[in-house]
This record gives structure tokens, C-alpha cells and sequence, in this order.
């Protein structure tokens, strides 16, 4: 009895204070909310799921935490607690210093088949059979704060695509500082060269034709031969899931890693790291830096 | 326990027409009968029950004691970290040898497949034990001035100039790297100066580790991973001294590991919380490996330098860079023949 009665007063402080932080971060810019979420990722709110696991399920997902796996403020994972309800596993663990992904209960969270590949047949085959990918259509949704595709505001066809002429951009100064002086391939291609004029919802490849934004690597693998074979081989680039040679894998496509606006200024997107390891005891940090002027060890 | 007692025992179980004891079977109850006399219930909870400070080696037991030492931990870790924990005995997949391969033209030493290691592996937070190390290297750290190449120690000291200095400068090598450090915290990384080479257990084929071993708590497995029987281990740190890489660590105080954080999926030989006194390594995340999954380190890498895969299938990642990039072994000179590969693009 006194241990039930025990168990409801914490349900109700934890409740409250579920509600207190949930308010406070409604109030935050979006930036700051997702950086604060993170830093009680792992301990905060782990407590508070594991402590009124019933009591308050609306507001616990309301502070849910969104964690980036190799582009900062674009690669973005919501983690879901108990996906994997076995061993307990949350879908991802996410650091509480930097916000990014450190480790996966389950691989395959979100992800989807990645459709037919063409087929070389030659070593460069990659096994492509259960290959899944994360759509990055979704990601484009959020992009723009809205639940939009591209069409919305760009349907059919823009004359001034015709052009091969780029002009300054009114908007998605976000995307591309400056459209007329995009880096990528220095100047020598342009916008449409890969966004598709005709389907402002798709991008197009070389030939013209259509191909999702979930199938980047059609459209890069087109100018960039060499990485896509390597890329299909499994030598570049990043996989999640099961070693074996045709297990099930996730493959991340090009632009989960590259963003092709600002690529050729960094290849990949510099990132905080995680911080460094303690010193040994009884060294203190001025006792390091000496050692290190010294030669270092 | 006097001489004559034993005996007198010894010969007791003789007579009552048992099997002959064996000597471990001796040992058990002696050990149970001062164990009992000395040890407070309390610190019995902690360190294990008197049965498992009493186990064989792994691989000497027989599949019963197997399932008693496992269940007797289980039943312990499920009671330290007030949630249900599985310790698997996960035998090693048949004609597979691990090999990894770490792109070092890609690491940006983010530092994040050592913190998902941390989280994968069940190390102490407190003191902070971490299988990884990444190792930063200043970009043009070398100088082959000639102003520097004359100049430097030994310089005089009180007691007299006894160094022998017979050109170049004793602190930093001319023409050679200077020096690496891990404890690096810049704002982000990649840094444009920095080059980064992470460095944990290479899983050796001929291990300095496992010949110095004097108790054979630590062998390889036999997909070729060095692993350690943490009940056998008496935390001699010979291992330690042995291992060219710096990849062992030791458990010098009691582990702290909070319960929420607790990964309660575990192997006998992998990834089950340590106790006080002894040694711990990278096993490749054995207790996934043996599941068919890569590596904790491998899934969190975000620029996918790390490569995983079995070295006796053609076909897999692994094989096909050993195949096509230009790779090297670290601190190859000392013939301990590492699965562990670095290359570049």
C-alpha cells in the first residue's frame, strides 16, 4: 500500500515536471529546444519514462528528442524509446553534448526498400536485394517548416529554366548563399542540371530522367563514376545493419552525408566532437600542456 | 584447515564408496567453508556469489556449468541494474575470421565511435574507461630547418652535460612528426591542420597480450577475436604491459555504470558489466557480431570510414578494399599479424 501510494505521488511530480519543461521549450527557438532535449537525452528523460512509464504518455512524446546523424540540422532521427521492447532499446541513444547519434537499437528505424538499381554486371555489382534506405523526401517536407513539396509553389514548367542562365534567388538563400555562384562542379553546371525543371518534386539525371530525392546516388553517380562504383561495392560510404555479405543493410545515399550546395567548400559539414577522454588522475590540464611543449609523449 | 584434517576428509569420502573426489571439488568446499566464516552477505551480493568466484575457465566447463554460470550472473545483473539483462553464450558463426578496415583519409575525429562503444559495451563511467582512442596528428608537423636541426637538448644542466648529442635536436625530430595527442577538444572537426587515426584492439592473429597472459584468461575465439574470460582474469595487467597498441584497459576501482545507461544485452565473453581488478578490451562487439550485426562503432561512425566483415568471404567489404586501396597495419614490425587494416582512398 505505502509503496503504491509512493509510486502515484512520483507519477504526479514527474507528470508536472514533464509539463513545466515540455511549456518551456515551446517558448525556446527551435535550435535551442532541440539542443536542450539532447543534453537531457540520456539521463532526463530516460528517468522520467522509466519512472510514469503510464502517467503521462501525451506529454513525454511532446518532448521528444531529434537527434542528426551526419549533417548537422539536416540528417534529423527522432528517438523513440522501447522500439526494440526485447532488451528495451530506444531506436537511437543520442549524445548529450553535441545532439548527434551515437549508437543504434535498431538500425532500420524509418527506413524503406531502396527500390531497383540498375544492374552493371560487373564487380561494382553491389547486393541491393535488402538494401533499405531513409527517404529524404520527408526531410524536404521539414526544410521548408511546412508539410509542402516543392510543386506547391513551383508547378510545371518555368520558362526561365530554359535559360541555363541562373539569376539571383528571392528565397532558399539557406540552401545556397548565392545561386549565382554555386561551387559545385566551379561553375560549370547549374541548378537544373540536377533539380528537375519539369517536377520540381523530383531531381533528373543526365539523360533527363526523373529520379526521386531518395535516389540521389543516380543522379551524382552520373558525373561521379568512380565514388558510385565504390559506393556500390560497399567501400564508400556509410552501412548499418548486418555484416554478412547480402544481409540486410542501410545504405546512406549521398546526400545524408554531402550537401551538394556546399560541397566543394567542405565535403562533409564540420561537426562538434564529443569530448575528450579524462585525464589520468592527479594530472591536472596544465600539467598536460607542459608535457606536450615538452615534446609530448 | 589443518594437514591431518584433510586428509581424514579425503579419506572419509573414500570410504563412503563415492567416486574419488577431485581436487577442484575439494577446493569448492573449503572455499565455501571460509568463505561463509568471513565474508559479510552484503559484500558476497556485490562480488558474486561464492559458486562463481569458484567457476572454471570458460572453455573447461561443460555446457551444464555453462548454463549455472550464466544463470547465476544473470540473476545477479538483473538485480544490480533493477532491469531483466541476458548474458548469451552466442557460439562463434562457423568459417568466419572478423576483419576491419579504418579509412584514415576520411576520420574526422568526432570521437563518436568511441562513446558508442562506451554505450554498446558496458564500460565504467566513473573512472571513465574507453576502448578507443583517437589519436590527432598536426598536419606539416615536421621541419627541416637548419637553424632547428643544430639547436635543442641535451643543454647544459647543473650537474653536467653527460647526454651525447650528435647533431639534431633531441625534442623534436627533425623532419619527423612530432607528437600525437588524443585529448583534443577544437570547436569542430575536421580541423584543416589535423589528421586523425583512431586506435583500439587490432584483434591479432599471434596476440602479444594472450602469450603474456600467465592464467590463459584471455585467447582468441575462434572467429579470431581476442577475448577474456573476466572471472578467470587475476588482474596481473601483464596483458597490458604486453599489447603494443595500448588497446587494454584496467578496471582499477569498482565500476560505475548507472542503470538507465546499462546495455542489457550481453555475452559471457563480450560486453557483461566487469567487476573491480580486471582487464577489458574491444571485441569487435562480440555480442552483436555473433548476432550478424556490424559493430556499435562501425553503425555510429557519420562519414563511414569503418568497414567491417568476414576476411574469408571474397565478396565482403573488407576483402574488396584489402583488394583495391592502398592499406596498411599499425606497428606492423612486430609480427603480431593485426586483422585490423588502415587505408586510404
Amino acid at each position: 500500500m505505502i509503496s503504491a501510494r509512493k509510486y502515484v505521488r512520483a507519477a504526479i511530480f514527474f507528470g508536472l515536471f514533464a509539463l513545466v519543461t515540455g511549456g518551456l521549450l515551446f517558448q525556446q527557438m527551435p535550435e535551442e529546444a532541440v539542443a536542450q532535449d539532447a543534453a537531457q537525452d540520456d539521463s532526463g528523460s530516460a528517468a522520467v519514462q522509466e519512472a510514469a512509464p503510464d502517467a503521462t504518455p501525451a506529454t513525454s512524446n511532446a518532448a521528444s528528442v531529434e537527434c542528426y546523424e551526419s549533417i548537422k540540422d539536416a540528417t534529423k532521427l527522432p528517438k523513440v524509446d522501447n522500439v526494440v521492447p526485447k532488451y528495451g532499446y530506444p531506436n537511437v541513444k543520442c549524445s548529450p553534448t553535441t545532439g548527434a547519434v551515437l549508437w543504434y537499437g535498431d538500425p532500420y528505424y524509418g527506413t524503406e526498400p531502396m527500390g531497383e538499381m540498375p544492374k552493371f554486371n560487373d564487380k561494382t555489382d553491389g547486393d541491393f536485394a535488402q538494401a533499405v534506405i531513409r527517404p529524404r523526401v520527408e526531410h524536404l517536407k521539414t526544410l521548408i517548416q511546412t508539410n509542402m513539396q516543392c510543386s506547391s509553389c513551383h508547378p510545371g514548367a518555368d520558362p526561365a529554366t530554359q535559360q541555363n542562365d541562373p539569376r539571383q534567388l528571392m528565397m532558399h538563400q539557406d540552401i545556397i548563399a548565392d545561386a549565382q555562384n554555386l561551387q559545385h562542379g566551379r561553375g560549370a553546371i547549374w541548378c537544373f542540371d540536377c533539380h528537375n525543371a519539369a517536377n520540381r518534386d523530383t531531381l533528373a539525371d543526365q539523360q533527363g530522367n526523373e529520379v526521386s530525392f531518395n535516389e540521389s546516388q543516380k543522379v551524382c553517380g552520373s558525373c561521379h563514376g568512380d565514388i558510385y562504383s565504390d559506393w556500390r561495392m560497399g567501400l564508400h560510404g556509410k552501412r548499418t545493419g548486418e555484416w554478412k555479405v547480402g544481409g540486410k543493410k542501410r545504405w546512406w545515399t549521398c546526400t545524408e552525408c554531402h550537401n551538394p550546395h556546399t560541397v566543394q567548400e567542405h565535403r562533409f559539414q564540420p561537426i562538434k566532437p564529443e569530448p575528450p577522454p579524462a585525464l589520468p588522475r592527479g594530472m591536472s590540464e596544465d600539467d598536460f600542456k607542459g608535457a606536450d611543449e615538452h615534446g609530448g609523449h | 584447515m589443518s594437514e591431518d584434517k584433510r586428509k581424514k576428509d579425503i579419506a572419509e569420502g573414500q570410504d563412503d564408496g563415492k567416486a574419488k573426489e577431485s581436487r577442484r571439488d575439494f577446493l569448492k568446499k573449503l572455499g565455501v567453508a571460509t568463505a561463509a566464516t568471513t565474508v559479510a552477505p552484503a559484500a558476497t551480493a556485490k562480488a558474486g556469489s561464492i559458486a562463481e568466484a569458484l567457476q572454471t575457465h570458460f572453455r573447461l566447463m561443460s555446457d551444464d556449468e555453462k548454463k549455472n554460470a550464466i544463470a547465476r550472473l544473470e540473476k545477479r545483473y538483473t538485480e544490480q541494474f533493477s532491469k531483466q539483462v541476458t548474458v548469451a553464450d552466442t557460439p562463434a558463426p562457423e568459417g568466419v575470421l572478423f576483419g576491419y578496415a579504418l579509412n584514415i583519409s576520411k576520420c574526422i575525429g568526432c570521437r563518436r565511435c568511441v562513446e558508442a562503444c562506451v554505450r554498446e559495451n558496458n564500460q565504467s563511467r566513473d573512472p571513465a574507461i574507453q576502448w578507443i582512442r583517437v589519436l590527432r596528428m598536426e598536419r606539416g608537423n615536421n621541419t627541416f630547418e637548419l637553424k632547428e636541426l643544430n639547436e635543442g637538448s641535451p643543454s647544459s644542466n647543473p650537474l653536467g652535460d653527460y647526454g651525447i648529442q650528435s647533431g639534431g635536436h633531441a625534442d623534436k625530430h627533425v623532419g619527423l612528426s612530432g607528437s600525437t595527442e588524443h585529448y583534443y577538444e577544437p570547436e569542430q572537426v575536421p580541423e584543416d591542420d589535423a589528421i586523425y587515426f583512431p586506435v583500439q584492439c587490432q584483434q591479432c592473429e599471434d596476440p602479444a597480450c594472450v602469450k603474456a597472459c600467465p592464467v590463459r584468461a584471455t585467447f582468441r575465439d575462434p572467429n579470431g577475436i581476442v577475448v577474456i574470460d573476466y572471472n578467470w582474469c587475476i588482474g596481473c595487467r601483464m596483458c597490458q604491459l604486453a599489447c603494443p597498441y595500448w588497446a587494454r584497459r584496467f578496471n582499477w576501482g569498482e565500476p560505475v555504470l548507472p542503470n538507465e545507461d546499462m546495455n542489457p544485452k550481453t555475452h559471457y565473453l563480450g560486453n557483461r558489466p566487469r567487476m573491480r581488478g580486471v582487464m577489458e578490451k574491444c571485441t569487435f562487439c562480440l555480442q552483436r557480431v555473433r548476432d550478424g550485426r556490424y559493430p556499435a562503432c562501425v553503425e555510429a561512425c557519420p562519414v563511414g570510414a569503418r568497414k567491417f566483415g568476414n576476411l574469408l568471404d571474397p565478396k565482403s567489404e573488407v576483402r574488396k578494399i584489402l583488394a583495391t586501396k592502398k592499406v596498411f597495419r599499425f606497428k606492423e614490425e612486430f609480427n603480431t599479424d593485426p586483422k585490423f587494416f588502415y587505408y586510404m582512398d
